[in-house]
Formats: structure tokens, C-alpha cells, sequence
């Protein structure tokens, strides 16, 4: 078949080198973790680790206590999805099959509320939680999470929502089943890429925040895996092996989730988050 | 693309007047009620504070109303014009670098029909990546005594000895802009690819039976036709960009100097590394308002495909 796209042999090259520069710094963050604190600051740097090394994922462990930080990123992470997934659901099936006034000015108002920078509510935040003693503890994370979280999640359910055909909802109401059950019976049986894709979203952008954790959960205790190595080297001495290998933990079970679950990332981004 | 119109008034008869309506406000109530509590409520807090004398007592806070006089120590100081000069530029630079690179990489990944889910998926390697972790990476890479861009440098022969990239004003906000660039660009480059898949077919075998080049097809069709991606790409990216903090606090410090201190930065600075709420907050809230102003331009070019998407 004979091609008239201009593409047709750059692409070959334009396609390596750009699988090149997206995915080296990953290998090179992989590839240091197992650096000795030699090898690692080495010049010119060694491409492979020289010798291979597991001193520093014993470390992170021993020392740091890098678990700590682990386990508070799943907590909030986790605890924000399920909240997002319950009241989103709720608000985008609102937005998608009931009358409700200025649904557009809703989702608009939701849209850019959820791109302010996080800078502009933090001193307010800092101080109502200091009041209510909310400072260093999930909840003091997991709110704010929520909200932030929940306007991308709202469109990309109702979106959704409203490629279900109706017909299916009209029989069960037929059947006396009131809006909740309709919707738990119904909709998000139907939904579950859906709501994979809103989760992943939420999920990732918990795991990957740094602002908020940092200022309202500073103490060492209640720590998020990006506060906990952005702050690593402010109290021990720690050598960029160290560093590299509690990152590589901290981007690996995100990266394999994100791979797994990648059809519906890709299919929110095609369709859900950006049919707008 | 739905007509909500029809829609809702089909719902509206099954249930009997204002029934539906009320449903509808109960399951939407609790969502919107949690964002007011978390946005919208502590910006009015914000900008109170901002108008004040800010007392941080051990009893509580006591504020004090200050008129402007906040905003005009902010005003005064060259940091502050430091800082939106950055951060402007820092805006300017990502986005535009990242929509032409995100369009030829998009542009790219679409020419590709059988490994393009697999292209895809691997731009979201990036994407998942955690900021800090992203400024520590290139922070090392760039590293001035031991760092691997050096040895390329070098290698290539494009310079003799080190390169000071994160020590200088200008090779510093340079590298941020790379590292976002980076980190970004794929996401961008998805959201366009999404715009890209939409356009049918047959437009471009129309355009190819009457004859136009890959030029006049690239103007003509794909870009007019690409123009909500690429409005909703800009508002997410342009809104992110002027809010960014992560980056510049972990890489550089906003170093040399407080050259690459973004406004996020010098509001965080502010208020919880000197204890200057009162000024802080209105750095905070001043980024606020231009993030506002941008954000209703945007949507002011975006709204026509919305309302032709959702037509009430």
C-alpha cells in the first residue's frame, strides 16, 4: 500500500527518539537506586550500577523507615478515592439525568475551581485546621483531597453516565426502584470503567501532591512519600542512592497501576475528561 | 452529545414539577458543598486575611483590619516582581513548548494504527510520575560536579568543563522549563491525540480527493477542527503552570538568588518560613486573580464548543 503521509519513514526515528527521552530518566532513576554512594556520584557516570547494590533499599528501610510514608500516601490515597467515587457519582448523575438549573455554569465553575493553585487556600486551611486540631492527621489531607479531586471525577462521570441508555433506567424505575437504587443497580454496575478511570485520576493526583502535605502534615509521623524525599535530605545525611531508591518505590506501584489500568486512563482522557 | 435540554424535561414530567429538580439538588448538594467548604470558603477567608494585620497568637488567630497595606508591601517588593516575572515566563515558555511538541507527538502516535495503544500508555509513564521525584531526577542529571548532562555535554564536545545549570538565573528557570517540559508533554500530546481521533475519516479523504497538500490539510481541517482539545489542554496547562510550586521548591530552591522562586513559592515562603501571613496570603490571593482572569479568557474561547456539546 502506498503511503502519501509525510510520516511515513521519520517516523521510525521521530518515534524512537521520542520513547527515548520519555522513558531514560526513568531507567536512570532505577539504575541509581542501586548505586553504591560511590558509583553514584561517579564521573563520568556509569550506565549500569558498578557493583550492584541493595544498600540503599536496606537503608530506606532501616533507617528512614520509608514503610511510615508508604503506608500514609495508601491511607489518604485510598481513603480520597472512595469518597470522590461516592459523592461523584452522586453530583455527575445528578448533572447528567435530573433538571438541574445551570448545569453548565456547574461543571465550568467546578473545572476552574479545580485548576486553582492550591497556594491560594493553604494559610485559611493551616489555620482551621490548627483550630480543630486537624494539623498532622489524614483527615486534615483527605478533605481537602476530596475537593480537589472531586470536580475532574464529576465530569468524568457524567459523561459517562450519559452514554447509558436510558431505556435501561426507565425499566427499573418501571419496577419502583427509586433514583439511589437505580443508580447503585444500574448506572454503576455499567460504569465500572468509569469509575476506574475517575479513581486512577484521584488516586495519582493524591499520590503525586506535595503542596498541601507539606504544609499541613510536616511532622515527621504523618509524612507523604513526596514531603518524606523532598525532606530527606534536610536531616540525615542521605546519599542520592538513597534518595533514588525510596523514589523508585514510590513511582513504581503507580506506574505498574496506571500501566494495568491503562485502557481506561486513555479512554478518560479520549473521551470522558476531554469531550467537554 | 447528548441534548440535555430534551433530557431534563422528559425527567421533569415523569416526576411531577419541581420532584426531579429537588432529587437532583439533594445528590448534588453534598459534592458541591465539600469543594465550597475547601475552595471557595477559604479564598473569602483569604482574601480577608490579606486585608489585615495577621496576629498568629497561641490562642488563635486574630486578624485585624489592615486596608491594603498588605498589598502594598507586596507591591514594593522586588521579589514579588521577580517572582511573576518567572513565573510568567516560566507559563509562556512550558506551554507553548509543550502544544508543539505535544502536537507533533500526538500527530505522531496517530500515524501509528497498531502499537499506538501501547505509545499511548507508555506517555502516561511521565504523567504518574511524582513531581518531587521528577525535580530530584533532574536535579541529579544536571548535577554541576558529577551530573550525566555534563558527560553528554562533553562527550559531544558542546562544552569543555562543567556547566553550571542550576547555578545561573537563566540555565536554572531554562532546566525547570525542561523538567516540566518533560514531565508534561505527554499528557498534552493525549489530549490532542483525543481531539486528533475524533475527526472523521472522510474529511481527510474529502480534502485529498480536492486535491489539498498535507500543508492545507494540517491548517484547513486539523487545526480548526482540533480547537476544543487544544482550548481544554490550555486551560489545564496554562492554570497548572501558574501555580507551580513543587518543581522549583525541590530542584532549585527557587536558586540562584530567589531567581526562580515562583509566586506559589514566595506566598509559601511568606507565610510559613518567615510567618508573614498578611503578605503571603496576598501574593496567594494576587495569583488567584490572574489565575481567575486567564481562566475566564479561556473559557470566554471555549464556551461556543460547550454549549454546542451540551446545548442548556
Amino acid at each position: 500500500m502506498r503511503s502519501r503521509n509525510p510520516w511515513s519513514w521519520v517516523r521510525y526515528p521521530a518515534t524512537a527518539l521520542a520513547l527515548f527521552v520519555i522513558l531514560f530518566p526513568f531507567y536512570w532513576l532505577v539504575v541509581t537506586s542501586f548505586k553504591g554512594p560511590m558509583d553514584a556520584a561517579a564521573y563520568p557516570p556509569h550506565l549500569l550500577p558498578h557493583p550492584l547494590t541493595l544498600v540503599n533499599y536496606q537503608r530506606i528501610f532501616a533507617v528512614f523507615h520509608f514503610e511510615r510514608y508508604f503506608v500514609n500516601s495508601t491511607v489518604v490515597a485510598s481513603a480520597t478515592t472512595v469518597a470522590v467515587a461516592v459523592l461523584g457519582s452522586l453530583a455527575a448523575y445528578a448533572l447528567a439525568r435530573l433538571p438541574v438549573r445551570g448545569k453548565v455554569s456547574i461543571l465550568l465553575a467546578l473545572l476552574v475551581i479545580s485548576l486553582f493553585p492550591g497556594v491560594a487556600v493553604i494559610s485559611p486551611l493551616y489555620v482551621l485546621m490548627r483550630d480543630i486540631s486537624w494539623l498532622n492527621s489524614y483527615q486534615g489531607l483527605v478533605v481537602p483531597y476530596v475537593a480537589f479531586n472531586l470536580p475532574l471525577a464529576i465530569w468524568i462521570l457524567q459523561n459517562y453516565f450519559r452514554g447509558i441508555p436510558r431505556e435501561l433506567e426507565e425499566s427499573a424505575r418501571m419496577d419502583g426502584a427509586g433514583l439511589l437504587r437505580t443508580l447503585r443497580s444500574i448506572i454503576l454496575p455499567l460504569s465500572v470503567p468509569g469509575l476506574f478511570t475517575a479513581g486512577i485520576f484521584t488516586f495519582v493526583a493524591c499520590w503525586t501532591e506535595f503542596l498541601m502535605a507539606l504544609t499541613f502534615n510536616s511532622s515527621n509521623n504523618w509524612r507523604t512519600i513526596p514531603v518524606a524525599i523532598a525532606l530527606f535530605g534536610t536531616r540525615f545525611s542521605v546519599s542520592k542512592g538513597d534518595v533514588f531508591a525510596a523514589s523508585a518505590l514510590a513511582v513504581l506501584p503507580i506506574t505498574i497501576l496506571v500501566l494495568l489500568f491503562r485502557r481506561w486512563v486513555v479512554s478518560g482522557l479520549l473521551s470522558g475528561a476531554v469531550k467537554g | 452529545m447528548t441534548p440535555t435540554v430534551r433530557v431534563s424535561r422528559t425527567v421533569r414530567r415523569r416526576h411531577g414539577g419541581h420532584g426531579g429538580s429537588l432529587a437532583g439538588h439533594a445528590m448534588l448538594a453534598p459534592a458541591l458543598l465539600v469543594v465550597a467548604a475547601v475552595t471557595l470558603f477559604p479564598i473569602g477567608y483569604a482574601i480577608d486575611m490579606s486585608l489585615s494585620h495577621v496576629d498568629l497568637g497561641l490562642t488563635g488567630v486574630h486578624l485585624r483590619f489592615d486596608g491594603f497595606h498588605n498589598y502594598s508591601v507586596v507591591f514594593q517588593s522586588p521579589q514579588f516582581w521577580q517572582s511573576l516575572l518567572f513565573t510568567v515566563a516560566f507559563t509562556a515558555v512550558t506551554v507553548v513548548l509543550e502544544f508543539a511538541l505535544g502536537l507533533l507527538l500526538a500527530l505522531l502516535c496517530k500515524s501509528w494504527v497498531r502499537p499506538r495503544g501501547a505509545l499511548m500508555s507508555l506517555f502516561l509513564v511521565p504523567w504518574a510520575f511524582i513531581t518531587v521525584v521528577s525535580a530530584e531526577l533532574w536535579g541529579y542529571m544536571l548535577n554541576g560536579s558529577y551530573g550525566l548532562m555534563d558527560a553528554v555535554m562533553q562527550g559531544l564536545h558542546l562544552a569543555q568543563g562543567n556547566v553550571v545549570w542550576l547555578g545561573t538565573p537563566t540555565l536554572a528557570a531554562a532546566s525547570l522549563m525542561a523538567a516540566d517540559v518533560w514531565k508534561t508533554t505527554p499528557f498534552v500530546a493525549l489530549m490532542l491525540l483525543a481531539g486528533l481521533l475524533m475527526i472523521p475519516d472522510e474529511i481527510y479523504e474529502a480534502s485529498d480527493m480536492d486535491g489539498a497538500g498535507p500543508g492545507a490539510t494540517f491548517f484547513r481541517i486539523t487545526l480548526p477542527l482540533l480547537r476544543p482539545s487544544m482550548l481544554l489542554a490550555l486551560l489545564f496547562r496554562t492554570l497548572q503552570a501558574f501555580g507551580v510550586f513543587d518543581l522549583p521548591f525541590v530542584m532549585t530552591g527557587g536558586g540562584p538568588g530567589s531567581s526562580t522562586q515562583s509566586l506559589s513559592m514566595l506566598a509559601y515562603n511568606a507565610m510559613f518560613r518567615d510567618f508573614d501571613f498578611g503578605p503571603g496570603t496576598a501574593v496567594a490571593v494576587l495569583t488567584v486573580v490572574v489565575v481567575f482572569l486567564m481562566s475566564l479568557v479561556i473559557i470566554a474561547m471555549f464556551r461556543g464548543q460547550l454549549t454546542g456539546t451540551y446545548d442548556a
